[in-house]
């Protein structure tokens, strides 16, 4: 991986701009809920409101993004939330400035390494207005959710988190979270969750009408001694990014400390243009270690 | 539960009890001397490379052969380089190929392993072919899995299926009734390289490993070369790009292979490519907006095959039109084969949706394929009721 041409992107730092909770509930309920048929086209015509076919994945999407934030703002990596399910939603194009979304889904709480499916565990409810400008990343967001876990329980569990990445004994330079074969080893849950709280702000800020992120892999994490206690560490991780279906290589900065609002700095590499003649060969994967020879 | 330990259990006793996975190779190397001999000793004693000699030392001149798992394999060459030993790759994808193998000698009168053609870097490609033998070029089903070798779940539901499917022949009435009527050409390895790729250097390459002349990148999009709307929406022209469409249509060996067998053949009449992921049934046209002519008739056996694949966990499917479903994508192989008269052609993106995305956890292998054969299933029993 070379250095970009390009200068990074200016740091952003901070929670972000707090935002007043919307009276989304009492907006939804002026609007007519649409449930929307999973399939159907029709967001592509221009400036009307799309009162029945909304397509399904342009409703996911905005749950997805909306979720991103969420996670963001909430700054707990014990009470990270994923989609569970759409119910209900809505769209408005507009050719000029975007495109807005009202949508209802439910969630459940992040829980990798559990067979979890259906019907399994507590289901939160959230209602989002999600406002996708035009060409922009960084979709205005206001979102609302029930409680998923109680405030007490997060917090024991935001500490006992901080207390885990307080003692963990080796450096780590270079890793893989999860390994190959999808495992994440419980020692190094804690990381791996702060690692996706962190990721979370990076793929809402990169999030735009057509480009949506997963966090696919952590590659590597340096944790640094802080005076305050604070958590500090830089990581990189590798974004999948759905309609290019490039992966995205992004270093990461982030301090943390349970109940604060979370910072973050992070700088992603772009793709590569034909005429850049770096070298594109990815590292080999696998440290060797020969010692005797 | 972890890939070797599932790759483990569905091979069972034909293979010896050290677990294995893709990737590994067969080393023959040349012992010319008394010297060359301790060096090799050091190499396979060695407690943290976990070599297996296969063939064992008797004489000088005479070749060992030494299996070497995948994470070894640059540790091991290194050496083999820097002491001068002589060495040369023997065998290369062992477990895949051979499963296939042991299966097609399992099951003499049902499956056969045929080659149909090469990798770019002249790996073989394999197809089992399942055929109850009445008659010649019968109505047949082509099942692709591993188009993009970093899906992982494709390749390892596409060999579980293939172990079910002669298992179940004779016991299970729906695909005893498919193959009375039809075959059913299985190729779990699409992208033979790719595959190798990803469990020695890069577990998140997609494409294949073909040059581009003039471009540091490597690798086509193999379900973006397909001469259908070639080199329109939703491809790149870019050669780093993931959906690099390649130079032209067929361009990528691994392609042209697929395309030629079955054009020859002349009797396909279901296609269905497997990756994943986003839990999501498709059908024809990722290359355009516009409605495949069969598309209501695809849609109602879809989401018939979509219901059938939930019954089993609960993993929800979504259904419809490629383009809209998921996004445009032109050059892909069911819009090629809807197009040259494969009716029933329809892309699986199987589990997850997110969470794991490519690395989807070992233990979810099984689950998945269980679904995923009778999502299968549905579709071949609609196809075997609805011959044209």
């Amino acid at each position: 991986m070379q250095p970009r041409r390009q200068p990074p992107p200016a740091p952003r730092s901070g929670p972000g701009n707090p935002r007043p909770t919307a009276p989304l509930l009492a907006l939804l309920l002026l609007l007519a809920p649409v449930v929307a048929p999973a399939g159907s086209r029709g967001a592509e015509d221009p400036g009307q409101p799309q009162d029945a076919e909304v397509p399904r994945r342009l409703l996911q999407q905005a749950a997805r993004a909306a979720l991103h934030f969420f996670n963001f703002r909430a700054g707990s990596p014990s009470a990270l939330r994923v989609l569970a399910e759409v119910q209900e939603g809505r769209a408005w194009i507009n050719p000029k400035e975007g495109c807005k979304v009202d949508v209802v889904f439910s969630t459940e709480r992040y829980k990798p390494e559990s067979l979890l499916q259906e019907g399994e565990g507590h289901l939160g409810k959230c209602s989002a207005r999600v406002f996708f400008k035009n060409q922009k990343p960084r979709p205005a967001i206001n979102v609302t959710c029930t409680r998923l876990i109680e405030k007490k329980k997060r917090q024991q569990e935001d500490y006992l988190l901080h207390k885990q990445m307080k003692h963990l004994e080796k450096p780590l330079e270079t890793v893989s979270i999860p390994d190959n074969h999808g495992h994440i080893d419980p020692s190094l849950r804690p990381i791996w969750d702060l690692a996706f709280l962190g990721s979370s702000y990076v793929m809402w800020e990169m999030t735009t009408q057509v480009s949506h992120y997963y966090l696919a892999q952590l590659t590597s994490v340096r944790q640094w001694k802080t005076n305050d206690d604070t958590i500090d560490f830089d990581y990189t991780v590798l974004l999948h990014e759905l309609s290019t279906q490039e992966i995205i290589p992004c270093r990461i900065h982030l301090v943390w400390y349970p109940g604060k609002p979370l910072k973050v700095k992070y700088h992603c590499q772009e793709l590569q243009t034909p005429e850049e003649a770096s070298g594109t060969e990815e590292g080999s994967a696998v440290p060797t270690e020969l010692s005797n020879f | 539960m972890r890939w070797t330990l599932f790759i483990g259990a569905l091979i069972g006793s034909s293979i010896c009890d050290r677990e294995k996975f893709f990737g590994d190779q067969v080393f023959r190397i040349n012992v010319r001397n008394g010297d060359e001999i301790s060096k090799l000793s050091q190499l396979v004693n060695s407690n943290n490379l976990k070599l297996d000699v296969w063939k064992s030392l008797s004489t000088f001149n005479r070749p060992v052969d030494v299996l070497v798992p995948s994470v070894s394999l640059q540790a091991v060459k290194s050496f083999l380089r820097s002491q001068g030993l002589e060495y040369a790759v023997a065998i290369e994808d062992l477990q895949i190929y051979h499963e296939m193998d042991n299966i097609a000698a399992d099951f003499p009168d049902l499956a056969r392993r045929v080659k149909i053609g090469h990798s770019f870097e002249n790996r073989p490609m394999y197809v089992l072919k399942f055929s109850t033998g009445k008659g010649a070029r019968r109505p047949a089903i082509w099942l692709n899995a591993g188009i993009h070798s970093r899906e992982w779940i494709s390749q390892a539901t596409a060999i579980w299926t293939a172990r079910k499917i002669v298992s179940d022949y004779q016991r299970d009435p729906a695909i005893t009734s498919i193959l009375e009527k039809m075959d059913i050409f299985l190729l779990p390895v699409a992208n033979p390289d790719g595959y190798v790729y990803t469990q020695t250097q890069n577990r998140l390459w997609r494409k294949t490993r073909s040059l581009n002349p003039g471009s540091s990148c490597i690798g086509a999009d193999p379900n973006r070369n397909w001469n259908a709307s070639f080199a329109g929406k939703g491809a790149s022209d870019n050669p780093c790009s993931e959906v690099y469409h390649g130079p032209h249509a067929n361009s990528e060996v691994e392609v042209k292979s697929v395309v030629d067998f079955i054009q020859k053949h002349g009797n396909f009449k279901c296609f269905i490519d497997l990756h994943s992921y986003s839990q999501l049934l498709m059908y024809p046209y990722g290359y355009s907006a516009k409605k495949a002519p069969d598309a209501k008739e695809l849609d109602k056996v879809a989401r018939r095959a979509a219901k059938a694949l939930a019954s089993v966990s609960g993993t929800e499917y979504q259904v419809g039109p490629t383009c809209a479903t998921v996004y445009p994508a032109s050059g892909s192989s069911i819009d090629w084969a809807y197009d040259n008269g494969i009716k029933f052609a329809f892309t699986f993106e199987l589990r997850d949706t997110g969470t794991y995305g490519f690395l989807l956890p070992a233990n979810q292998i099984i689950p998945t394929a269980e679904e995923t054969w009778l999502g299968l299933t549905t579709i071949m029993e609609h196809v075997r009721d609805n011959l044209y």
